[in-house]
């Protein structure tokens, strides 16, 4: 078999990464580790060590009480499981403190500051409200389904959050098609999100359900095909090496992430856009726009299982985001050369608060977008972008990823984005508006 | 009865169920249900061969892939086939609004 | 074999759902879940690649896209309920129980090859070598394929007469 692109990956990693920071990927282990082979696990009360420590302490102290092997890596399976839904389940109580003080700055007001010191215990008391009331279903809902949407928008979200890599060597579960599983498990949401307009059986929901899934589909492709750009350049789908391939620094101080390249600044900006748009997100919220729609396929819903489809919103927004961190940001790898001694899962949640607090900052700027202008964005104007970052990628690669890459393929990419933008604006963005699916 | 033959059995009766579907349902939409049941029955078969028969050992020809490479394949046609499809039956839909497949018959003797 | 003989039975019991289920909702909603099942199946049996991929563009596309039109070619708030005919039953039965006869008897009593067991693997970085080095003519008739496709079925979903519309009615 000749010598292919994949055969140098195999051998080792390409030749700009320092080999210290790029192991061969088959060190990625998962949390079924069995204890006597932790050699390449750094010591146990080092901070780099603190978010296994829950699954190192209960399979140690199972296996000192003799409970047989499969029991225990049982039991340390689910530890690990509960320790990533647990750290964030309280980033989406945080998070939606954090959205509202933010906002709340940003519209020169002072956001929730009652419940305790600042406002900390708004929270809870979010929790306690949305527990205490009462659960109204509609008497023309279809009973079953009404009920199984919201668990069926919250699963995906906690699912896909298992393939992201957190930190060195730590990722839930290290799959060799982790990126596949992300956007498969992705995909999920917007049957569920039928379901939850379907089975309300009123009008409202309905067309909130249908604008949902439109523009969910729509954004769904603009964003994989950003997606296989790092794909095509990494040579593989598993998010852990993807991670690992970004590590070393150009020029002394400027990292390798992805995003630091010609076709990963459009294509992570693609992304990016996409991310809001999947995440049915302030500028692309029409489907929960409340002065547009009351609360779109949410409508219908009241006490916890509002609580469950705000939970699902956030938490895939944090995945989604975590993805956008991995592909493009270069994950847990370091920002400048010295910081080593950092454990790197601080460097992944800080990329991620960043950019979680960029998703707020755009809430608070931007007016929502209409379906349609949204719908042509997508499709007239996201989608040829999004094309155009594969043969740039291709291009970036084979002109040796250095200087010349960067001349060759900067302008390349740019007179083509500058006109389709000039294009969409002038002519295509806005169309007389029919009001199609308020016709049935 | 081997792995390999129930696996045969359940792509059997997928088939025969989905056909059932194409020749009783009257929504042209759940026809297409039907279609996609059959396409389904039949991806399933070549991942049985494929997963339950080594082949490299019947000195095959074709490379180890040749089940998930065909199964590849029937995904994306089966998708670009619902794709028009329901295309064409909002056409229809437009003109007659109906989907019933027994109001079509303007061509009809 | 485990997982296949868990699965086998659910995977009957939606895709009887899928035919027999009186609203035409109800009925998409099995098909999904018997793609879903399914995707299991390849799963389960070492064929990951495919069942992602199975679940990413059946259920989460071609479900969609049927629930979809099944939404807009709904007519008002007229009960969704297709009264059964006996006859046209008795028509399908009798078509298929021939074909199901044959297919399942040529299933269990038919296969006298010799069968070689072995681990199952599919390596991703060989699919994706083969896929566009072998079967790269394939690929590309493919390519020509759905994006007719695509400009087909905007072009057909068109109101007639009017401005061009938005190409998301698929």
């Amino acid at each position: 078999m000749k010598k292919t692109f994949l055969d140098r990956h195999r051998a080792g990693c390409p030749d700009h990464v320092a080999r210290a920071s790029c192991p061969p990927p088959n060190q990625n282990q998962a949390f079924i580790l069995p204890l006597a082979a932790a050699t390449a696990e750094p010591s146990l009360f080092s901070p780099e060590f603190l978010p296994r420590l829950p699954q190192r302490l209960v399979e140690m102290i199972l296996t000192n009480f003799g409970v047989p092997d499969w029991l225990v890596t049982i039991a340390g399976f689910l530890v690990a499981a509960g320790t990533v839904v647990a750290v964030f389940l309280s980033a989406f109580a945080l998070l939606s403190l954090i959205e509202r003080k933010t906002l709340a700055r940003a519209q020169n007001r002072i956001g929730p500051n009652r419940a305790g010191w600042f406002g900390i215990l708004q929270p809870v008391a979010d929790g306690i409200k949305m527990l205490t009331k009462e659960d109204i279903v509609p008497a023309k809902a279809e009973k079953f389904l009404h009920l199984l949407a919201p668990i069926l928008i919250v699963v995906p979200a906690i699912l896909a959050l298992g393939v992201i890599p957190y930190g060195r060597e730590w990722t839930p579960v290290p799959l060799e098609l982790g990126l596949v599983f992300f956007f498969a498990v992705g995909s999920l949401t917007e049957l569920s999100v039928f379901m939850a307009g379907w089975a309300s059986g009123s009008k409202f929901p309905m067309l909130g359900a249908m604008r949902a899934i439109s523009q969910m589909v729509s954004y769904e492709l603009p964003l994989i095909i950003s997606a296989l750009g790092v794909i095509m350049v990494s040579g593989t789908l598993s998010l852990p090496h993807i991670v690992d391939l970004q590590g070393g620094f150009q020029l002394g101080f400027i990292p390798s992430w992805n995003i630091f390249t010609p076709w990963g600044l459009f294509a992570g900006l693609l992304f990016y856009i996409c991310s809001i748009a999947e995440a049915n997100r302030c500028p692309f919220d029409l489907p929960e726009g409340e002065s547009e729609i009351v609360a779109g396929h949410m409508t219908e819903y009241s006490g916890f299982k509002y609580a469950l489809f705000f939970m699902g919103e956030y938490l895939g927004l944090l995945a989604i985001a975590g993805l956008f961190v991995t592909l493009f940001l270069g994950g847990w790898q370091a920002p400048l050369p010295g910081l080593g001694f950092v454990p790197t899962w601080f460097w992944f949640f800080g990329k991620l608060a960043l950019v979680i607090f960029s998703y707020l900052w755009i809430r608070a700027t931007y007016p929502r977008v209409r379906i349609d202008q949204l719908m042509r964005f997508a499709w007239l104007c996201m989608i040829p972008m999004a094309l155009l970052t594969l043969p740039a990628a291709g291009i970036w690669h084979f002109t040796g990823r250095g200087l010349l890459s960067w001349v060759v393929v900067l302008p390349l990419m740019l007179v083509p984005w500058v006109i389709v933008a000039v294009i969409f604006n002038r002519r295509l963005a806005t169309t007389t508006r029919t009001y199609r699916f308020a016709d049935t | 009865m081997t792995p390999l033959s129930l696996m045969l059995t359940l792509s059997s009766v997928l088939f025969a169920l989905g056909l059932l579907a194409v020749l009783t349902r009257r929504n042209a939409i759940l026809v297409l249900v039907g279609i996609e049941l059959m396409l389904n029955a039949a991806n399933l078969n070549f991942i049985a061969f494929w997963a339950f028969d080594s082949p490299t050992a019947h000195n095959a020809v074709e490379p180890a892939l040749s089940g998930p490479m065909f199964v590849m394949f029937s995904i994306a046609i089966a998708a670009a086939e619902a794709a028009v499809g329901l295309a064409i039956i909002l056409m229809v839909f437009r003109h007659t609004r109906s989907t019933d497949l027994n109001k079509l018959d303007s061509l009809h003797g | 074999m485990i997982p296949l003989l868990i699965l086998a039975p659910l995977i009957l019991l939606a895709a009887i759902g899928a035919v027999w289920m009186a609203r035409p909702v109800h009925a998409a909603l099995m098909l999904a879940l018997t793609l879903a099942l399914v995707a299991v199946l390849y799963l389960a049996l070492g064929a990951e690649f495919i069942g992602l991929v199975q679940f990413a563009v059946y259920v989460g596309a071609v479900a969609v896209l049927i629930v979809f039109s099944l939404l807009i070619t709904r007519r008002g708030d007229e009960a969704e309920e297709i009264e059964r005919r006996p006859k046209s039953l008795i028509t399908g039965l009798l078509c298929t129980v021939p074909v199901l006869a044959v297919l399942a008897y040529s299933a269990i009593f038919g296969s006298n090859i010799k069968l070689i067991p072995w681990e199952a693997k599919l390596t991703i970085a060989e699919l994706g070598e083969t896929l566009f080095s072998s079967h790269a003519p394939a690929v590309l008739a493919l390519a020509v394929l759905l994006t007719a496709v695509m400009i087909g079925a905007a072009l057909f979903a068109r109101e007639p007469g009017k401005t061009p519309e938005d190409p998301a009615e698929k």
